[in-house]
Formats: structure tokens, C-alpha cells, sequence
């Protein structure tokens, strides 16, 4: 009974704020927005699938009475798309678990070691800073050390600096989770003889699951779409894939076809992991948001 | 024992964290000293073996003079504000129309995060496609209101608000699921209460979502405030600051001066400024937040 008024209560406080300029701005407003964003989705699938000489019609073909694989084949077969998602796929995945792994046990350290408030601020300032500062503003002296160590265009030097960007942001996360792990978990823990390491693995991160999920995609996600870096420190063995995107816009114009096609191959893996964590996703990205 | 057994924490704890001190002392803190370290010298990239000459502050003064590195600056900062008031306005205007606990609204969400998940190269290269002159599809809807032929991305003024444009379609959707969060934390009785006294959802807009969501807001328009100075992806895929420098943005600048020009004292110096800036603009950003923080869900 209490519970069939609290969702009832909770319909109509969402109608109050969803009304709240009108029913007429509510649907206009919704139907421009998902439209504007599902348009230009549906252009890029159509465009990947599309025939060429539709490609330059005018006025442009909405629905083809032909479809083709020609440019997934082409990419595939003429651009050795499949090395650049190897390449992308190994860095995303080695990224986010050294990140997740290395970032989730600082991110304990500071909030729960035994550290002065003093050392804790510090720590904590400093990663936030490191959250925000501009990575255009390490990318000269990381190129030439990169180029002096040998390390250009190999998949390493990637890991290194997209598990650099990342490790900010996860601390941040983790720290905000584990901030919600109640003490006296963590004192009866202690009084059975669990030390740092144990409690940290058996039973700090066993609930902290969501968090580790959401930092995970978020972490994953940047890496898989990361560009300035990718751009500067490959050449041709370690590509990824948004590199191989930018690379088809030359000075003879665009290859939409392929460009479509290495988009979409780039766009589906992302949605498919982030459909799947939605809920934990949308979590964490709010909680990264306002707690970091 | 007991103090033994304390040692052993502490120990655990540092080593902890041992390994993030290290990694991000090698590879953020130790690059942005050598950046303050070559801003003092002139290094061009592109010439083998060059020993680096010291010029003092010339790489600083320079930028006194620099009219690119003028109007880039000038357009970043429009760029930012009118990008950040466009998405937080409209961006928190569909969190809550899509604020509700029903199935269509959770689909509405799905579709809201692709863009912000899709590769910020890929978005500027969709678009570029449907921006296209002569057979971009956006003219030809253009063409039913009777407007025939913009160049949007070779008319300077237009390139612009391409630009805007594109982000606006990229982050609104940020904005929308970090509101949508904290529209679903508000405190439902004061909304119940207000309703019982008869508000209308207007007044209720104004007068309760409005303040009570006001945090949630301010850290919104921090993060994305801050993030629209980082801008390089879309920009470069779409415009690479053209047409001239209409849409010269400051992290394409400072790669045009370290990797096409190959300056790399310059665009060290320029580096540094931009961090010290962006650092100041996070240290207010921060003291203002810590006001609000209190005030989150």
C-alpha cells in the first residue's frame, strides 16, 4: 500500500516537471531533440551502407532501393582496418584495467589509509587538478622523450599516456564510492585480522562493483575515442581507429563511404558496452561529475 | 604488536599508492617541467640532432605580438560561453521532459548517450559530410524554407557556428543525463506540498526545481566550462581552424606551432600559459564549488 502511493506520488512530481513549460514545449521540445540526435545517426549508417553514385546525388537519397558492403570490404581488404581494431581494442582494454586496477587501490589508499587530512587534501587536489589541466599542454615533451626512448608508434607508448589521462578520473570516482562503504564493515573486517590488501580485495571492492563498472566504460570509452595523443605519437604500426577516421578527409575531399563505414565499426562496440552497464554508467558519470 | 600491526597498514597504504605517485610524476608532472624547461629555448622538431638554443623569455614576449595566437584565444573564449549557455540551457529544458521512470524515457536516455560516447572524430567527420555546399543533406532540408547554398564551413562567420553547432549536438546530451540524475534525487514533498497549494508547474519550475537543482548546475557548468577550452577533435576534423583563422581554437593552435611548425620552444611557452590559466580558472571554479558542494543531493 505505502508503496503503491510513493510511486504514484513519484508519476506526478516527474509530470509537474516534465509540464513545466506546457505540453506543447514538452512534445516540440522532445521530438526536436530526438530527431536532431537520431538524424545524423541514421545518416552515418545509411552513408556506410550507401552505393557511391548515391553518395553525390542531390537531392540526397534518404532511402536507397540499393545497399552495399562494398566500403566495410574495402576497408577491411584495401586499409587493413582490422590491424587498427586490434590496435584500438588492446589499448582500450590494457588501459582500462591498469587504470582500474592502479587507480581503485590509490583511490583506497586515500580515503581510507591511515594518512594525515593534511596528506589526503594534498592528494586529492592534486588529482583534481591533473583532471582538468589541458592535455595539448604535455604533448610537446611527450612527443620528443617518446621519440628519444624509441616509443613512437607503438602500442606501449599509447597505454602509457591514455592510463596517465584516466587514472585522475578513476581515483576521483572510486574515492566518491568508497567514501559510501560504511566504517564499521571495514572495523568488524579488522577485528577479525583482515589487513590493508585483504580488506581491500575481499571486502571493499566486492561492493564497490557499480563503481568499478562505470569507471570501466568511462575509462574504456575516452580511450577507444582518444585522438590528440593518437594522432601525434603513431605512424602507421600503431593506428587507431578515430586516425584512420581523420585520415580519410585529404586534400581531394572526403572518401564518405569508408569514412562512414570505419566510423559506424567504430561507434558500435562502444554502444553495445555502454547499453549493457547503462544504469551503472549513468551512475557514475553523474557521480564523477558532481562528487569529482 | 599493536604498533607493529599499524606499521604494517601504513606500509600497505603507501604502497598503494606507490604506484600512481610514480606514473603520474613520469608521465604528467615530469613533461610539464620539461615544457617550462624548452619554453625557454629555441628547438625546431623537424631538423635531427638540433641542440637547443636558450633565448630567455623571447618565447613569452613573442606571444605579446602573435595576432593568431590573439584572435584563437578570442574565439575560444567565445566559443566556450556561448557553447556552455547553449547546452546547459537546453540540455537541462530535455532532462526534465524526459524526466520520468517510464520505458520510453529510459530509451530516450539510451539515444541521448550515443553522442557523447561516439569519437569526437567521427562526429566531425559526419557532420562535415552533412555540411557539405552541394550535396550536404542539411542544405537540401534548408532548401524547403527557401534557403538555398550555405557554405558552412567556408564562410568564415558560418564556420563558427558550425562549430558551435557540432558541439552543441556532441555535449547537450552530457549535460541532459547529469541533470536527469539529479532531477530524479530532488526532494519529492516540497514538490507534492506545492502542489497541494495549488502551484502551477510553471511557478513550481521557477520558484523549487529551479533553486534545488541549482548545484547540480554550477558543477555542470564548471565541467563543461573548462572542457570547451580543451576543443580539438571536432575542430580539426571539420574546419582545422579555417577558414584562415576563424575558428583557430588554442589546443589546435598550440599543435599547429609544435607539430606542423614545428616550434617546440613556442608552443611549450604557449602550453604553460594555457595550464596556468586553466589552473586559475579551476582554483575559482573550486572555491565557488566548495560553496555549493554542502547543497548536492
Amino acid at each position: 500500500m505505502v508503496k503503491r502511493r510513493k510511486t504514484k506520488d513519484q508519476a506526478s512530481t516527474d509530470y509537474v516537471i516534465s509540464n513545466f513549460a506546457g505540453p506543447y514545449v514538452k512534445w516540440i521540445l522532445l521530438i526536436f531533440s530526438l530527431v536532431g540526435v537520431i538524424f545524423p545517426l541514421y545518416w552515418l549508417t545509411l552513408s556506410a551502407f550507401k552505393l557511391d553514385r548515391d553518395h553525390r546525388s542531390y537531392p540526397p537519397v534518404f532511402f536507397p532501393s540499393e545497399f552495399t558492403l562494398d566500403h566495410f570490404v574495402d576497408v577491411f581488404s584495401k586499409n587493413q582496418l582490422l590491424g587498427n581494431l586490434i590496435n584500438s581494442a588492446t589499448i582500450a582494454v590494457v588501459t582500462t584495467v591498469i587504470t582500474l586496477l592502479v587507480g581503485s587501490m590509490a583511490a583506497y589508499a586515500v580515503q581510507r589509509g591511515p594518512l594525515g587530512r593534511k596528506t589526503k587534501n594534498l592528494f586529492g587536489l592534486w588529482f583534481m587538478v591533473q583532471k582538468m589541466y589541458p592535455a595539448i599542454a604535455t604533448a610537446i615533451p611527450v612527443y620528443l622523450v617518446m621519440r628519444s626512448l624509441h616509443l613512437i608508434d607503438t602500442l606501449l607508448a599509447m597505454i602509457i599516456m591514455n592510463t596517465s589521462f584516466n587514472l585522475p578520473l578513476v581515483i576521483w570516482l572510486m574515492m566518491g564510492f568508497f567514501e559510501q562503504v560504511p566504517y564499521e564493515l571495514e572495523e568488524s573486517a579488522m577485528l577479525d585480522g583482515s589487513g590493508f590488501v585483504h580488506r581491500f580485495f575481499h571486502v571493499i571492492l566486492p561492493i564497490t562493483k557499480p563503481g568499478l563498472v562505470a569507471s570501466a566504460i568511462l575509462t574504456f570509452t575516452a580511450t577507444w575515442n582518444e585522438f590528440l595523443f593518437a594522432v601525434i605519437l603513431s605512424i602507421n604500426k600503431a593506428k587507431t581507429l578515430p586516425v584512420v577516421i581523420a585520415g580519410f578527409i585529404t586534400d581531394r575531399g572526403l572518401a564518405w563511404g569508408p569514412m562512414a563505414a570505419t566510423s559506424l565499426v567504430t561507434l558500435i562496440p562502444v554502444v553495445i558496452l555502454t547499453l549493457i552497464v547503462q544504469k551503472d554508467f549513468v551512475k557514475g558519470m553523474a557521480m564523477g561529475a558532481v562528487k569529482g | 604488536m599493536k604498533l607493529q600491526k599499524r606499521r604494517s597498514e601504513k606500509f600497505a597504504c603507501w604502497a598503494f599508492l606507490m604506484p600512481t605517485l610514480i606514473f603520474l610524476a613520469v608521465t604528467a608532472l615530469f613533461p610539464l617541467l620539461y615544457s617550462v624547461y624548452l619554453s625557454f629555448f629555441r628547438l625546431k622538431l623537424n631538423l635531427p640532432n638540433q641542440v637547443p638554443v636558450f633565448v630567455g623569455l623571447d618565447n613569452y614576449v613573442r606571444m605579446f605580438s602573435d595576432t593568431m595566437l590573439h584572435t584563437s584565444t578570442l574565439n575560444t573564449l567565445t566559443f566556450a560561453f556561448i557553447s556552455v549557455a547553449l547546452e546547459v540551457v537546453l540540455g537541462l529544458m530535455v532532462a526534465m521532459v524526459i524526466c520520468s521512470d517510464s520505458m520510453w524515457s529510459r530509451v530516450a536516455t539510451s539515444i541521448f548517450m550515443i553522442p557523447m560516447i561516439m569519437a569526437p572524430v567521427a562526429i566531425g567527420t559526419l557532420w562535415r559530410m552533412m555540411m557539405d555546399s552541394s550535396t550536404g543533406v542539411l542544405n537540401y532540408f534548408l532548401s524547403f524554407f527557401g534557403v538555398e547554398g550555405v557554405q558552412w564551413l567556408a564562410d568564415p562567420t558560418m564556420a563558427k557556428v558550425s562549430v558551435l553547432l557540432v558541439n552543441v549536438w556532441q555535449l547537450t546530451p552530457w549535460v541532459t543525463v547529469i541533470c536527469a540524475a539529479g532531477l530524479k534525487a530532488l526532494p519529492q514533498d516540497c514538490i507534492q506540498a506545492a502542489l497541494v497549494d495549488g502551484a502551477t508547474p510553471r511557478q513550481i519550475f521557477w520558484k523549487i526545481v529551479l533553486p534545488l537543482i541549482k548545484p547540480v548546475l554550477v558543477i555542470v557548468v564548471m565541467m563543461r566550462f573548462t572542457d570547451a577550452f580543451k576543443v580539438f577533435d571536432t575542430v580539426y576534423t571539420m574546419t582545422n581552424g579555417g577558414p584562415g583563422t576563424a575558428t583557430e581554437m588554442l589546443p589546435n593552435f598550440i599543435y599547429k606551432q609544435g607539430l606542423k611548425y614545428y616550434d617546440a620552444g613556442y608552443a611549450a611557452a604557449l602550453a604553460i600559459v594555457f595550464v596556468l590559466v586553466m589552473a586559475f580558472i579551476t582554483l575559482f571554479f573550486l572555491r565557488l564549488r566548495k560553496r555549493e558542494e554542502e547543497n548536492v543531493w
